[in-house]
């Protein structure tokens, strides 16, 4: 059931209103030209509690707090469709407004490739304003599980893909589904023929992975970390470049186990799509700031994300590389649009 | 130390007098909360997050986290509690998981026996929650494993059965009934299908995506729907107020209860303990099972004390066991769990398998301040019976804008959308023609629960076991509910053939 915290929307609109008249003759010196003048509304495309709700709320406190921006920042949820309700909108209404920005994450590109659920708009219809955090997909079985490495996984869909059950937290076509086929993709499997079972969040997964109700799970390493320590799971693999630190230091990369497999969890901050060089340098500027601020710093550790500052220019390259990746997989496995 | 020097600990932890005051402020906003229909125990926790992150920001880490969880659980749990009170008094549901309670406790109020029913709610939810807890210290870990093995297939059957137990809900014909099972079925494959990832009926529209909201049917089916009724049929000018009656349950209706409150607390509890199950489920399974083994069946729906006291003290009992999967394995088993574990993760402090022993001053702090605060709900909740029970003498020219106000209000603030409020108010018209020919209303809201569970779960087990329906026999748990339910519907017809009175159902 989805949750939310917008019956404070009128009252929010009308102090964005208040204060819109006091920021007015206070902010100009702030960045150089006019902007920002005005509050700022960030929104998360979800309800209250989620991934990016958490994101957007965070974001808003640190900048408030450290008085990077100065104009007043609320939040606002707007959730429906995995974030689809709130993008189409956006994109039809709030296209020129540079004063209101909003959070996501990969299904911003996932949701435009594929067939069912789609979303006619992407990134492109956005600005990408800067990528803030970085998590990774991983491979995990029970620490009874008879696959100790990802190869011997591998080698048993092979064998035979009716034998062996992944599971994730999400419905197929999205996040959870594609990093569960990802290896198998890219030792040459047809990821149509990988058995997947979706749960309603990876929580459900979890469960169904230490109830042998799965043999391997897909999801994002993150919330795997307690399991892992408490000895309940073996995690075979994770789609990140360069090995993780800390309590994932064991864990291989797919790279290093010779697959051409990465899968960076990102969440960005994104504008609208008509920005002004300057605006977007404005936030290029702020939003670095933050990513070295040590407020920031704590609030991330607090949140257990793992930090990753990426630029506008160079998250938008990036995103144009993820998204080659996700239409290869989504093409294999037919989803595609 | 053993589990009671854990729990003494946990009881010092939670005595302390700040902890007292933020156990005390759950429960009373929980209270809150659960009366306002919208805002349920999920978006209600959500919002406090932060504002006990504040409040705690004086404290040690450690301490920090048990204050807020104490807090948090405390709305939780509160929010089980009130969800009763607009149930009974405007047949309007707080929250989904006293949708069942409108039935009976709707129709106690206008006898006049509103205070009754609110009382007999408190109480069984105050024993369930006491039972649910003495379970959680002593079962926690061995139930822990029972409900991770619970596979796709156990889940199927179990809901099946819940299923063939429908016709418990049914009014006078058993035929409508089924017709409004299945129409909940359908209407609860509008949306995204988690398990192949196809968009089913949504026509293209974003807005169909995630499915219809279940709070908004629910409430445009019982709440709007009696609001036309009274206006459209005039109710309102005849008879006049209904009186309040005592506030205090009687003896008779103790004794009524007390066995319903103990069947309804076990089996909200074990229903609570499977992750996905949830405490809505609970409070339909303990409903129909109350109508089930009751002399009189035929009272329920007519304001049967029992139709009140076994759901609410099931969804109680439900929100106690839903914390053995949190606790014990980091698996959230609803959506309030799922935030109560982000708001835990936020303070560094993972639950799972780790959590009594890296942190046994939050987890055991937590269960003894669960302790205290259904104490707290108990005598909270008691006073404010007669003061609620007014509700019930306002003139129906006040009362009906109120509880329009009250729904619109906690629709839009849970979805946000126009589109809910427009669906809210259709639902409202289908509730009242569909009440005025006799379609019971409740089949549907269960069809609505139960569909997608059944479904997925079910796809889930084919896809286990590629397509091979054998796998619900295979599974010992699942056969089991298959052959409860197959008696279930086997055993009154074998009766009648017999020309044996049926007495455990009038089926038909």
């Amino acid at each position: 059931m989805m949750l939310k915290r917008n019956g404070l929307k009128t009252i929010a609109a009308a102090l964005v209103l208040a204060v819109s008249l006091t920021a007015c003759s206070t902010a100009g010196g702030n960045g150089g030209g006019d902007y920002p003048k005005k509050p700022f509304i960030v929104t998360a495309p979800s309800g209250a509690g989620g991934g990016w709700d958490k994101t957007a709320r965070s974001l808003t406190k640190v900048l408030s707090e450290t008085k990077l921006i100065e104009q007043t920042m609320t939040v606002e949820n707007k959730p429906g469709g995995g974030g689809t309700v709130f993008l189409g909108e956006y994109v039809a209404k709030d296209s020129k407004d540079p004063y209101k920005l909003f959070v996501s994450s990969p299904p911003i590109l996932i949701n435009n490739l594929k067939k069912e659920g789609n979303s006619p708009y992407g990134y492109k219809d956005v600005t990408p304003l800067a990528q803030i955090t970085k998590d990774f997909g991983a491979i995990a079985v029970a620490a009874g599980s008879k696959y100790n490495d990802l190869q011997s996984l591998i080698d048993a869909i092979k064998a035979d893909p009716k034998s062996v059950t992944l599971a994730g937290g999400s419905a197929p076509g999205s996040m959870d589904h594609l990093i569960s086929v990802l290896p198998a993709f890219k030792s040459g499997i047809d990821p149509k023929t990988v058995k997947y079972l979706s749960y309603d969040g990876g929580g459900e997964a979890i469960a169904a992975l230490l109830g042998k109700n799965a043999d391997a799970i897909g999801t994002d390493i993150s919330s795997l970390g307690s399991y892992l320590k408490a000895g309940k799971i073996k995690i075979l693999a994770v789609t990140s470049s360069e090995r993780l630190g800390g309590d994932f230091k064991d864990v291989p990369t797919m790279k290093e186990l010779g697959l051409d497999a990465e899968f960076n969890i990102w969440r960005g901050v994104f504008g609208p799509k008509e920005m002004t060089g300057e605006q977007v340098a404005f936030w290029d500027k702020k939003l670095k700031e933050l990513s070295e601020n040590q407020v920031w710093q704590k609030e991330l550790v607090a949140n257990d994300w793992a930090s990753e500052y990426r630029n506008a220019a160079d998250f938008k390259t990036f995103l144009e590389q993820q998204e080659k990746d996700v239409q290869d997989l989504l093409t294999a496995l037919g989803m595609q649009k | 130390m053993n589990v009671l020097d854990y729990l003494a600990d946990g009881f010092m932890t939670a005595l302390q007098w700040h902890n007292i005051l933020f156990a005390f402020f759950g429960v009373l906003i929980g209270t809150s909360v659960g009366v306002l229909p919208g805002i349920g125990p999920m978006s209600g926790v959500a919002l406090l997050i932060p504002v006990t992150a504040s409040m705690t920001s004086g404290l040690p880490p450690e301490a920090a986290a048990t204050s807020s969880i104490i807090l948090l659980a405390g709305v939780y749990y509160g929010a089980m509690y009130g969800g009763s009170t607009t149930s009974i008094l405007l047949n309007t549901p707080g929250e989904s998981s006293s949708v069942v309670t409108t039935l009976d406790g709707y129709q106690m109020a206008k006898q006049g026996r509103a205070g009754a029913a609110l009382s007999i709610a408190a109480i069984g939810s105050f024993v369930a929650g006491l039972f649910a807890l003495v379970a959680l210290i002593a079962l926690a870990q061995p139930l822990s494993s029972v409900a991770i093995n619970f596979g796709p297939a156990d889940y199927f059957s179990l809901m099946l059965l819940g299923l063939c137990a429908v016709s418990g809900l049914a009014g006078k014909s058993i035929t409508k009934a089924l017709i409004m099972t299945v129409f909940g079925l359908l209407l609860a494959t509008i949306g995204m299908d988690t398990v192949s990832g196809v968009a089913r009926f949504t026509f293209g529209i974003p807005l169909l995506y995630s499915g219809l909201e279940f709070l908004t049917i629910a409430v445009g089916l019982f709440a709007l729907g009696e609001v036309f009724k009274t206006i459209l049929e005039k109710d309102y000018s005849s008879g006049g107020i209904a009186k309040i009656g005592r506030v205090l349950p009687s003896r008779q209706d103790l004794k009524d209860s007390a066995a319903p409150i103990t069947r309804g607390s076990i089996l909200g509890f074990f229903i609570g303990i499977l992750p996905g199950a949830g405490a809505t489920l609970a409070s339909f399974f303990s409903y129909i099972v109350e109508k089930k083994v009751s002399k009189k069946p035929e009272t329920f729906g007519k304001g049967n004390i029992a139709g009140v006291a076994a759901p609410e003290s099931a969804n109680n009992a439900a929100s106690g066991g839903a914390m053995i999967p949190l606790l014990t394995l980091g698996i959230p088993g609803s959506g309030t769990t799922a935030i109560l574990m982000g708001a835990l993760i936020m303070y560094n402090i993972q639950p799972g398998p780790l959590l009594f022993e890296e942190h046994p001053q939050v987890a055991w702090g937590l269960i003894a301040s669960m302790l205290i605060g259904n104490l707290l709900l108990l005598v909270l909740n008691m006073p404010l019976v007669k003061v609620f029970a007014k509700v019930i003498q306002t003139p129906a020219k006040y009362l009906i804008p109120i509880i329009i106000a009250i729904s619109v209000f906690g629709v839009y603030a849970v979805q946000a959308q126009v589109f809910d409020l427009i669906l809210l108010l259709g639902c409202g018209i289908a509730g009242f023609l569909l009440a005025r020919n006799d379609f019971p209303l409740a089949p549907l809201v269960l069809g609505l629960v139960l569909g997608p569970m059944i479904e997925n779960n079910m796809r889930r087990a084919l896809t286990t076991s590629n397509g091979d329906f054998m796998i619900f026999l295979q599974k010992p748990m699942s056969l089991a509910f298959l052959i409860i339910a197959v008696l279930w519907i086997a055993v009154p017809i074998l009766l009648k053939r017999r020309g044996k009175e049926v007495v455990v159902n009038e089926e038909g």
